[in-house]
């Protein structure tokens, strides 16, 4: 719930956050783990390279009595308490001493063996821990007497454990370093990275409180299908609301003159039957205004937005209804639709523009009625032609004229064709009356399909 | 020919009920959708005239479940809504016609004399069997050119009749074309009316316009001419 709440930048840090220091902490714990085997490895080695030392500085003389160079190669022997230390045994004899051990001694492992090595840890009185490495040997004399020795080299552990520490604690502080570096740009190219989307609310924002219409256009491509996708919805918000706001201002006004007509009459005719009459005809043109202002508020409009709608469909369903409604007259409709004939469309829409067409075609055919659907790379026509007695030359430009407000229409012509003209030009598409084969009227319309 | 009408709207349900009262059609109004369709299920219905926005039941429920039902009368619909998409919804529920309101009077008795003579196989919008002619929507009735003055229930009972020329029709069936459904009945009045209606058409008795089949019902033996 929580996290469902968390803002796209706090997410990414904490994730980031957690990959980093869960990163950081394994490589720490492995890095301290290899460092610290590899120390105790390289002490083991050096201890045995100082036994390697000793032996070569090491003599035996024929009555078995070992002496040892003066100087030795490693400094440290010589130095007094310089934590490392060297002792060579006989039986549980101290045979020799570095100078380092001021003849303090160590205590005293068991022969190994020969070319046998032990390591252990003793501990001096004073509390001083040292790591011991004891290496047997046997020394053969000229006359093949053997003589058994053990060489103990010691190092002070402190030393070593200081050593450890310092290395952890340079470890510690250097991932530590990097991981806040890191967590560091890392936010920084969060901000960077998310910028866009801040925009964008904020331009919504703006758009919000009218300071705006639309969302900019240079924004980086993954977002770019987004904002396009907003910018058209609110266009088609933009004309679908002026759409409403005009007919609704359409509705009011034109409603004004059969309420004039009808109170004229009321206030100046003597004759009950005249003002019924008028009456009638004022309420039938005022129920035809609210039909058809109420259609055009209705009516959706282009939208790259909507699904695109099978055509076929459409008009097979609204033939079947007037197949039914019109059985008596025995029409014979005849189709010619492409299969894929589909458009970006609001379905409504294309019930309301084809059901008025094909509703005009069944009342003033004769017997035929005939409808073709082509559909052409980015158009769409539709030709609905019927057998009637076609519409007179005179009369074609006004029944077809765009945007030419119902009120104003040539009386009988119905609401009809007049909504068909409205949404034909909410979508952008063209309408053109010609004269069919058949004998009677030719609607063809084109609509845009994008 | 009795008529069921669902009709939410009390003005509307009472204005239409009378208008078409006063053409001589038995009327049966009911205001909500599953009331219509206990009715529509249980009535011998001509046609329906049904609102598409009912309470309980919508109109189209109401025509896809008596569809469903197998009643084969036909369905009228009135829609406030003139949507194609709501026509067309409707009629492919199974009604025959619609009318958006608000509408006229007569177009609604046109439309609805239209369906009934569809449904009985009539042509022409006045019927016509052998000498006499009927005009359901000026309810005038004509016997060799001489009008012929008809009771209100006559008339019902001569309209059934020629609506179904030519074929048997039980007293049950009689009754119950041309009474409401609450209105008091008795099958014995049909046999008055019968012979009624046989004096005011046949005064002189030589066509035996009406047969009685005993035991089956009656027949109108006037040839159809469409």
């Amino acid at each position: 719930m929580i996290i469902n709440n968390l803002s796209l930048s706090k997410r990414l840090l904490f994730a980031v956050t957690i990959v980093l220091t869960a990163f950081l902490g394994t490589s720490a714990f492995s890095l301290n783990n290899a460092f610290l085997a590899s120390a105790d490895a390289a002490q083991q080695k050096r201890l045995k390279n100082y036994v390697y030392t000793l032996l070569t500085a090491a003599d035996l003389d024929d009555s078995g009595l070992l002496t040892m160079h003066d100087e030795l190669a490693e400094p440290l022997f010589s130095t007094p308490n310089s934590g490392l230390y060297a002792q060579i045994i006989s039986g549980r004899q101290i045979v020799w001493q570095s100078a380092s051990t001021l003849g303090r001694f160590i205590a005293l492992p068991e022969h190994p063996g020969p070319s046998k090595e032990i390591l252990s840890i003793v501990e001096l009185e004073s509390g001083i821990k040292l790591l011991n490495l004891a290496f047997g040997v046997v020394w053969e004399n000229d006359d093949g007497k053997e003589y058994e020795f053990t060489i103990n080299v010691s190092e002070d552990l402190n030393a070593i454990t200081r050593q450890k520490e310092q290395f952890q604690r340079n470890l510690w502080y250097w991932l530590g370093g990097t991981g806040i570096i890191l967590l560091f740009a890392q936010a920084l190219i969060l901000r960077w990275g998310l910028r866009p989307l801040n925009e964008v609310a904020i331009e919504l924002n703006a758009i919000e409180s009218g300071d705006r219409n639309r969302l900019s256009s240079d924004y980086p491509s993954e977002l770019n299908q987004l904002t396009q996708n907003i910018n058209n919805l609110l266009d088609h918000e933009q004309s679908r609301r002026e759409r409403y706001k005009n007919s609704l201002a359409d509705l009011a006004h034109s409603l004004k003159t059969p309420l004039a007509v009808f109170r004229g009459e009321l206030e100046s005719s003597p004759d009950l039957a005249d003002i019924k009459q008028t009456g009638h005809e004022q309420l039938d043109r005022i129920a035809s205004l609210v039909d058809y202002q109420l259609q055009r508020a209705a009516t959706e409009g282009k939208s790259s937005l909507l699904a695109p709608v099978s055509l076929g469909e459409i008009i097979h369903k609204i033939l079947d209804s007037l197949n039914k409604v019109y059985q008596s007259k025995n029409i014979h409709c005849q189709f010619d639709i492409q299969r894929d004939a589909f458009i970006h469309a609001d379905t409504g829409d294309m019930y309301e523009l084809l059901g008025n067409l094909l509703e005009n075609a069944y009342k003033y055919c004769n017997k035929q009625v005939h409808v073709t659907v082509i559909s052409q790379l980015d158009i769409i026509e539709i030709r609905i032609e019927d057998d009637g007695n076609g519409i007179p030359e005179h009369a074609q430009q006004d029944i077809i004229k765009r945007g030419k407000r119902i009120d104003t229409q040539v009386e009988g012509q119905g609401i009809g064709l007049a909504i068909v003209s409205d949404i034909i030009e909410a979508y952008q598409g063209e309408i053109a009356l010609k004269t069919s084969n058949l004998g009677g009227a030719n609607f063809v319309i084109q609509l845009p399909n994008q | 020919m009795r008529i069921l009408l669902i009709e939410d709207e009390v003005h509307l349900r009472e204005q239409v009920t009378q208008q078409l009262q006063k053409q001589n059609l038995t009327v049966d109004a009911v205001a909500d959708g599953e009331e219509g369709l206990y009715q529509g299920s249980e009535y011998p219905y001509d046609i329906a005239v049904i609102d598409l926005g009912l309470p309980k039941l919508s109109g189209i429920e109401v025509i896809q479940q008596l569809r469903a039902a197998g009643k084969e009368f036909p369905i009228l619909i009135l829609t406030a809504r003139g949507r194609w998409q709501d026509k067309v919804e409707g009629l492919e529920a199974g009604a025959d016609d619609y009318l958006v309101k608000p509408f006229h009077f007569e177009e609604l008795s046109a439309r609805i004399n239209a369906l009934a003579r569809r449904a009985s196989g009539w042509v022409n919008a006045t019927l016509q069997c052998g000498n006499v002619t009927l005009n359901p929507s000026s309810q005038e009735v004509m016997n060799e050119g001489i009008a012929v003055d008809l009771t209100a229930y006559e008339y019902r009972l001569l309209h059934f009749l020629m609506l179904h020329a030519g074929e048997v029709l039980s007293k049950t069936e009689l009754t119950d074309h041309i009474y409401e459904h609450d209105q008091d009945r008795d099958s014995n009045v049909i046999e008055v009316f019968i012979k009624r209606l046989r004096n005011k058409l046949d005064p002189d008795k030589i066509t035996n316009p009406i047969e009685t089949l005993r035991g089956r019902g009656y027949r109108l033996t006037l040839p159809r001419d469409h």
